[in-house]
């Protein structure tokens, strides 16, 4: 990966994070005007101060619940994404092809058809071991036998997770009236979801984003290799293992708040390397400015252009994400 | 197969290893000379037709026909509505109850008749493909042609009804789908790993553009989306089976034509080349014939996955002979499209469930078990 890398110094870390600080208010900002009622910035203003007419204060209402949503979910699957790529130093990975999105989406499917459906909090806790046992599966398929390199991991992946989509599908369609809510979580949605759904897991995104801050110094001496790592001091076991935890935890987390959704964890690292360079200390605060910039950006393209219904924004992210892939493909020529 | 034997890009071409090769009655020794010559025996037609013969890819053919008869007899006569099977022969006569014939002429019948017929577009297209990337997977599916086909046909029945045929539309999304993998690659198709991931990323974009193209059309109809995106057999017509039929009627000649070319493309570009074969033509003809071929049976049944990948290794299994299998691939694609179905009509979790997902998820598995194998002997 040709990364050209930027000055470094205090000054222009601060001028950046401030950049990308700036462009996820006004992405928030956007998300709370836009939709199939436009409301004009002054109107939204007014009726968060509670001085609007109730009409315009519902519509705004309904708004910040998936604003938080996307907030919490984009900044989870950006960091998982940057983890991922910095410890397996492969540019194609990304939970959701890691299978760590489809896992989570299999253990809710089989829950909600076993017990009924269930709450957002307790969907969070059957994501989870659902992430972690495909995640581990797609990992272990994918290393068996030495480092196969990057492609290997991701077809065993995409193995992983044609199967349990398949399952997942198959049980959903069965039993259409329990999985009604479900359909849309399956997709990948962030309408339809309370400010329930950000309390319920944030005890599993903060201490991922916690893990990942503390990891983030020592992907940098992993990007020399393993033995150079090791040379230079770093504990290489200490790092990937915490990396691998923290991304699991992250990318379960978001895709229990918000489904299954694709190519976020791809595409927002490419994009944060582009803008900071390969310094993971300053990757990994970008990734959690940047990923929820673009999953709100998103989501309102999705309820924009198919008004007045709207467009799944894992929908809109396979259209824009799929593309960073065949590029990041294109270009990596004779590494796979 | 055995671990000394020398790399060769296509290892399922190789003869059989004599642990194995008990029913081949070519064998002789216990490790006999490699074979060049074409196997079996030659079937003349008159001065004007020559055709090799290979004794246990006809056996395994005969062998497949009944499997499918009998699956056929099953699809037609299980059931609540099923034709029992002492009234069949009537029944396919044309006598016998109005009910019975109710059954066979709209409900069951065509189902099946698209089944097979779609069976064998897909196992041709699969045995043409990864026989001329001279890699086991690759298919038409891996590579997310069956999405681009699937979202193709979505356009041009929910946007452009009636101004672009829905076959048209599938061949115009499978040849979009098909070309972006080719460029995205930049190894010609020939790399597994990176054919597989441009794949995935295909297939990503043309299922978020259906579910695009269903959402702005054909609001609140999960059905219709379901349709496009998983491939299915339920209420097929006897359009749908002329049309499947049809595709695979005009493509078989020129199919069975270049079945000799791509036995000996098999060997490499060079030395096909060497021998007076056009590799480039061939390869070419071959891709084009297997996109048509998709493309058709995506038209008809929506994407089936995996069924492309997994039919012309069945048929390789099954005659041990070298070259593409293009019969015997068809036999097997159409017993296993017709099993499958029958086992989504009768399955406990209910019926109604696309067929589609019952070989993505069976595929998906022989696909996993697939790769471990190339990974075991290094050639991924």
């Amino acid at each position: 990966m040709k990364t050209t890398t930027p000055k470094a110094g205090p000054a222009r870390a601060v001028l950046v994070l401030g950049a990308g600080a700036a462009a996820l208010a006004g992405a928030v900002l956007l998300s709370l005007v836009a939709g199939s009622k436009p409301t004009a910035p002054a109107e939204v203003w007014r009726a968060l101060a509670g001085g609007a007419d109730p009409y315009t204060v519902t519509v705004v209402q309904s708004r910040i619940p998936r604003t938080l949503v996307g907030v919490v979910a984009g900044a989870a699957l950006a960091v998982a994404g940057t983890l991922m790529q910095g410890i397996t130093r492969n540019p194609l990975a990304d939970p959701g092809l890691l299978g760590v999105n489809a896992g989570a989406a299999a253990a809710v499917a089989t829950a909600t058809a076993v017990l009924g459906p269930t709450s957002v909090a307790g969907t969070v806790w059957w994501a989870l071991p659902g992430a972690l046992l495909a995640g581990l599966a797609a990992y272990t398929v994918g290393t068996r036998g030495g480092d196969g390199g990057m492609v290997r991991l991701l077809l065993a992946g995409a193995v992983v997770s044609a199967v349990l989509t398949a399952y997942v599908q198959a049980v959903a369609l069965s039993m259409p009236d329990v999985f009604d809510s479900y359909r849309y979580w399956v997709v990948g949605s962030l309408a339809g979801r309370g400010t329930e759904v950000v309390t319920a897991v944030l005890p599993v995104v903060v201490p991922g984003l916690l893990i990942a801050l503390a990891v983030m110094g020592g992907l940098n001496a992993l990007a020399l290799g393993d033995e150079a790592a090791v040379a230079t001091g770093a504990n290489v076991t200490v790092t990937r293992a915490g990396g691998l935890v923290a991304g699991v935890l992250l990318a379960a987390g978001a895709t229990a708040a918000a489904g299954p959704i694709a190519f976020v964890g791809l595409a927002v690292p490419h994009v944060v390397r582009a803008l900071v360079g390969a310094d993971f200390r300053l990757q990994v605060p970008f990734a959690l400015l940047v990923g929820p910039t673009l999953l709100l950006a998103a989501d309102v393209l999705g309820r924009t252009v198919v008004r007045p219904t709207e467009l799944m924004v894992g929908v809109v992210t396979a259209f824009v994400g799929a593309p960073v892939l065949l590029y990041v493909l294109r270009r990596t020529k004779g590494a796979a | 197969m055995s671990r000394t034997s020398p790399k060769h890009p296509f290892p399922e071409a190789e003869p059989p290893a004599p642990a194995t090769s008990g029913t081949n009655p070519s064998d002789t020794g216990p490790f006999p000379a490699p074979d060049v010559r074409p196997t079996g025996r030659v079937l003349r037609v008159g001065r004007v037709l020559a055709l090799p013969v290979h004794p246990r890819s006809v056996a395994a053919a005969l062998l497949l026909l009944a499997g499918l008869a009998a699956a056929a007899a099953a699809t037609l006569s299980l059931g609540r509505l099923g034709v029992p099977l002492a009234q069949l022969p009537a029944v396919l006569g044309g006598q016998g109850e109005a009910t019975h014939l109710f059954v066979l002429e709209r409900l069951r019948g065509p189902r099946l008749v698209v089944a097979a017929g779609t069976g064998v577009a897909l196992g041709l297209a699969g045995a043409l493909f990864q026989s001329v990337t001279r890699n086991p997977l690759g298919s038409p599916d891996v590579i997310g042609l069956a999405p681009g086909a699937g979202a193709g046909a979505a356009v041009a029945a929910l946007m452009l009804p009636g101004v672009v045929p829905v076959p048209v539309g599938a061949l115009a999304g499978a040849v979009l789908a098909i070309v972006t993998v080719y460029l995205v690659t930049g190894t010609g198709l020939r790399d597994p790993g990176r054919m597989i991931v441009a794949g995935i990323g295909v297939a990503a974009m043309a299922s978020a553009f259906t579910h695009f193209v269903v959402s702005v059309m054909a609001r609140d109809q999960a059905s219709v989306l379901s349709a496009y995106v998983n491939g299915s057999l339920g209420a097929r017509s006897w359009d749908h089976a002329a049309t499947i039929w049809l595709a695979v009627a005009l493509t078989l000649p020129f199919v069975l034509a270049l079945a000799g070319p791509i036995t000996v493309n098999e060997m490499g570009d060079e030395l096909a080349d060497s021998l007076g074969a056009r590799s480039t033509a061939t390869r070419t003809g071959a891709v084009a014939l297997s996109v048509v071929l998709s493309a058709a049976a995506v038209s008809v049944a929506g994407p089936i996955a995996f069924l492309s990948l997994t039919a012309p290794q069945i048929a390789r299994r099954l005659s041990a002979a070298p070259g593409p299998n293009l019969v015997l691939s068809g036999t097997v694609g159409a017993l296993l499209l017709v099993c499958a179905d029958l086992a989504v009509q009768h399955s406990p979790l209910g019926d109604g469930l696309p067929v589609g997902l019952f070989t993505m998820a069976l595929g998906g598995v022989y696909l996993g078990y697939l790769l471990i194998r190339e990974w075991r002997k290094g050639t991924l």
